[in-house]
């Protein structure tokens, strides 16, 4: 088949509502993030503040990262894939054996006064080295054998990464079976991976008893001695009510909720703006998935339209997963709530991911 | 600038489309999950979350006084001070160490480790007076807290320190009417509930809402501390005279049970009552043994320890041989010095006799055999009897805890001879209140009184709350042989072993008493007088005890000399007035 070539070219203006969209939930995320992190920053490191700081420095570099990266060709990026997709194995590799803990789990690397987290770096690097897969391959996309290539493709970033957060590794299995699924024309297949799926994680529950507790604690979290960052979750959505306390006054962030400017934060925005304000959260991040929607189904390209897609998948399945555990919907496994939990490398990578939708916005055939 | 791409196909976009819709899906689930959690499970998890933040403080209600008879304070409140600091909000430490040291007069470096200790709350010092504290809190510095409190103060030390009693570090009644009054002095505690972080530390600016404390009411006593202090001091007169283990003196209203004074010495220190009172070293004491001698300390042995009551217990032979008729006053008894009861001599304390006597002069002899007589002519069925009616063998109800029980024989062991000795008042034991209630009853004409401290329950402004009510039980004995009883014992004043408590102008009646303390073989004696004036119509009945008395040890030639002094000073006090002497016959 003869592909015709046309010419790509930034000639529209980035798309304005998305830009709004991720301006809009950083701002909130911040206000949000400093009410909720301030009883914690001055407790453990006497600057009610210390979070909102390292999370604004975060934002801006992310702000600049996305605005440049906005500004790029994403086809030029795209040849890279594989060399991004190479570092971030190297980093992940690295981290096991070089990383820093904090809170017991080793995710970080240290660089000087920065911290870095691979493992959000390896996200945007599946996606676009999938994208690349699709865009290089000889195969029929309609294939079991490009799905098989795909699983393989990306089985050693998940195993990688799912050594020691497996949250995160299901996040990227997740985004990589978007991308297939987009990818793939046939609809039957997927229902048997959905299938194979629940079984695999029905058999992985059960081998190990740590793993069938915390479907246990799920159940009944209140008789649980580990159910008790849940438990203390739906204390602060419960007393939230449908108004709030009001920003600032939530009670639950005050030491009860452990780290509430992680995982958990989105319960303190419950306890403080109430169920209207939890809405909303859920709207803006709902029209930010629309907006992306709309970007992948107006790419000029099936590479913008996988990058876009990508994206998509990547703040929604974070943003369902996350809300999720919190309200006790699933069991609970450590995932951030993007753009408003604590968390430098989480921000500025979802900036700088924002910035690649932007620049398939820019494109036009 | 060109590139050789894939082109997206509808299906594609339908896919994604798909996958957005899904998303959608999933994000309302999760709404209608939020809906759930905060609308109908909203009032489970706020109740539930308020639990968890609430604290609940306790404000103290202040003790009610305990006044005695004039409404002079026994026992009162006095507002004392707790010194802390709150680490973080302290805005200038030098300041504050330098402050604190001086007017806690506690050096610097003490002061400086607590102020400068990172914890939520440091206490720096407790029982600070209420003036120091109003001068801590005046200087306004941010981050030292003075908070009150109230603690227990006894403005007379040691005054009548085992009827009053003391409380405990949380206020509460421990020995004394401090515990059977509790109910009526403790009060409601208030309460502040406050919100706290996870670390338990209260949070400013969320409102606290706050149940006011309600005060105690006062209790007004019948004792009265003048009288009180003055027995008090006869009796630290007495047992440092006789070199005695104790002393304790008793005076109470013989016609409504009123108790006027309770004196047992040594007395200890109200303001000090876990420091013991005869200088024992006590770092060579165990707990357990410390223990056991504070509790000797503060045991009341009027009302708590029992004693053979000896020859003042002739009154109540005396009272049943003449109710039940067995003997008249002009009735006439030999004394040989002893009498034979079965196969036993039992003497007399005057070995020589009496030789030929009345009844009456029998009981100012303080005739042993002319009481046994009395005693068997009775019989141990009438005995008993009357020992049960004149409410020998109940409790008196005294409003102070731990009243001793009668030890008495059982009705089927008590042979002639045991009758015999109980005749005189051996072989049996009874506690002083209950000796002095039951010859209150045997003089006032035959009512039996509960004797008592607690006359009206006040409020804060001195209004009656309540007038406590005591039981009385009329028809003891008669009239007529309460009248003998009270001219025979006046007589025994006058003219017999108990002139030692006479006094011009006065009619006293009284028995005197010596018994000694088992084992007899240790030669430890227990003298006593029990008086009451005016003979014809006591108003005041006292009885004086003097345990362990050195040399000489009869209670006619020790005991009752205090209870003259007592009367001496008591009687005008309480508006008797001497009586002019019939002139002599010229």
């Amino acid at each position: 088949m003869k592909i015709s070539e046309k010419i790509l070219r930034h000639t529209r203006k980035a798309d304005t509502t998305l830009v709004a969209l991720v301006v809009l939930l950083m701002i909130a995320g911040l206000v949000l993030l400093y009410s909720t992190s301030a009883y914690n920053g001055r407790v453990k490191f006497n600057d009610p503040a210390y979070y909102f700081k390292k999370q604004l420095f975060a934002g801006i570099l992310g702000f600049v990262g996305m605005y440049l990266i906005s500004s790029m060709d994403y086809h030029r990026l795209l040849k890279y894939a594989p060399w991004l997709y190479l570092l971030s194995l190297g980093l992940s590799t690295a981290v096991l054996f070089v990383g820093s803990s904090i809170n017991g789990s080793r995710r970080w690397l240290t660089i000087g006064p920065l911290s870095f987290q691979p493992s959000e770096f390896a996200k945007v690097a599946v996606i676009l080295f999938l994208t690349w897969m699709v865009e290089k391959t000889k195969q029929k996309l309609s294939g079991w054998k490009f799905m098989v290539m795909v699983f393989v493709g990306v089985l050693p970033i998940v195993a990688l990464v799912g050594s020691n957060n497996l949250s995160t590794a299901v996040i990227i299995l997740g985004i990589a079976v978007i991308l297939i699924f987009v990818t793939n024309p046939r609809y039957l297949p997927f229902v048997g991976v959905a299938g194979a799926g629940t079984v695999l994680v029905a058999v992985f529950l059960s081998l190990e008893s740590y793993r069938l507790e915390r479907l246990a604690i799920w159940r009944n979290p209140e008789a649980y001695e580990k159910g008790f960052q849940t438990i203390q979750g739906l204390y602060a959505i419960g007393s939230g009510g449908v108004f709030g306390k009001g920003i600032g006054s939530s009670l639950q962030k005050l030491g009860f909720v452990p780290e509430a400017q992680n995982d958990m934060i989105f319960s303190i925005i419950c306890e403080e703006t109430g169920l209207v304000g939890a809405c909303l959260v859920i709207l803006a991040f709902g029209l930010l998935i629309w907006r992306l929607m709309v970007t992948a189904v107006h790419a000029p390209d099936l590479a913008g339209t996988l990058i876009a897609s990508g994206i998509m998948g990547h703040i929604a399945i974070q943003v369902i997963l996350n809300i999720a555990v919190v309200t006790n919907t699933i069991p609970n496994t450590g995932i951030t709530l993007p753009f408003i939990s604590y968390g430098g490398t989480s921000v500025a990578f979802l900036l700088a991911e924002m910035g690649l939708a932007l620049s398939v916005t820019r494109m036009r055939r | 600038m060109g590139y050789s791409m894939r082109k997206n196909k509808t299906y594609n976009k339908k896919k994604i489309v798909i996958v957005f819709f899904l998303c959608v899906l999933m994000l309302l689930g999760l709404m209608g999950r939020l809906v759930y959690l905060m609308v109908f499970r909203s009032d489970y998890y706020s109740e539930k979350a308020d639990e968890l933040h609430e604290r609940e403080r306790d404000i103290k209600a202040a003790r009610g006084k305990i006044l005695d008879a004039n409404g002079t304070v026994l026992a009162a409140n006095r507002t004392v001070c707790t010194i802390s600091v709150i680490h973080s909000q302290i805005e200038e430490p030098e300041v504050v160490i330098s402050m604190l040291a001086k007017e806690l007069e506690m050096d610097e470096e003490t002061v400086r480790e607590r102020v400068e200790k990172r914890s939520s709350i440091e206490r720096i010092r407790t029982n600070v007076d209420k003036e120091t504290g109003d001068r801590i809190r005046s200087y306004g510095y941010a981050g030292v807290k003075v908070d009150e409190d109230f603690k227990r103060y006894y403005p007379y030390d040691e005054l009548a320190s085992k009827v009053l009693g003391f409380t405990g570090s949380d206020n509460q009644g421990i020995i004394g009417l401090e515990v059977k009054y509790e109910e009526v002095l403790k009060g409601i505690d208030g309460k502040i509930l406050t919100t706290t972080d996870a670390r338990g530390i209260e949070l400013d600016g969320i409102g606290e809402s706050r149940v006011e404390p309600v005060p105690g009411y006062d209790l007004k006593i019948s004792l009265d501390a003048n009288i009180q202090e003055y027995c008090q001091q006869a009796a630290e007169k007495a047992m440092e005279e006789k070199q005695a283990d104790g002393v304790s003196i008793l005076l109470m209203n013989p016609q409504n049970g009123e108790i006027y004074a309770c004196v047992n010495v040594p007395e200890f220190d109200l303001n000090d009552p876990f420091t013991l009172n005869d200088g024992t070293d006590t770092s060579v004491l165990s707990e357990e043994e410390l223990q056991d001698k504070r509790n000797q300390m503060w045991r009341n042995a009027c009302i708590n320890d029992t004693y053979e009551p000896g020859s003042t217990f002739k009154i109540i032979t005396m009272s049943a041989g003449l109710e039940a008729g067995v003997v008249t006053p002009e009735d006439t008894f030999s004394c040989p010095g002893y009498k034979i009861v079965e196969d036993r001599r039992i003497h007399c304390h005057k070995r020589t006799g009496h030789g030929a006597e009345t009844f009456v002069q029998g009981a100012q002899n303080s005739c042993n055999p002319v009481f046994i007589e009395v005693g068997l002519r009775l019989g141990v069925e009438a005995f008993c009897d009357y020992f049960r009616q004149f409410g020998l063998m109940d409790k008196t109800g005294i409003d102070l805890p731990g009243e001793a029980s009668t030890i008495m024989h059982k009705e089927e062991n008590i042979g002639q001879v045991e009758l015999a000795t109980m005749s005189f008042g051996q072989s049996f034991q009874i506690t002083p209140i209950q000796l002095a209630t039951t010859v209150s009853s045997l003089v006032n004409g035959g009512t039996r009184v509960t004797p008592h401290f607690g006359v009206e329950v006040l409020d804060e402004d001195g209004n009656v709350v309540e007038k406590l009510q005591y039981e009385s039980r009329e028809g003891v004995v008669s009239q007529e042989t309460s009248q003998t009883v009270r001219e025979i014992l006046e007589s025994v004043v006058s003219e017999g072993s108990g002139k030692n408590a006479y006094i011009e102008g006065y009619e006293i009646g009284g028995k005197t008493a010596t018994s000694q303390t088992l084992p007899r073989s240790a030669n430890r004696y227990i003298s006593s007088f029990l008086g009451f004036a005016p003979a014809g119509d006591p108003v005041v009945l006292g009885i004086c005890i003097i345990n362990n008395p050195q040399g000489v040890y009869y209670g006619g030639t020790i005991c009752a000399p205090v209870m003259r002094d007592i009367f001496s000073n008591v009687l005008p006090y309480l508006g008797i007035e001497k009586q002019e002497m019939p002139e002599e016959d010229a």
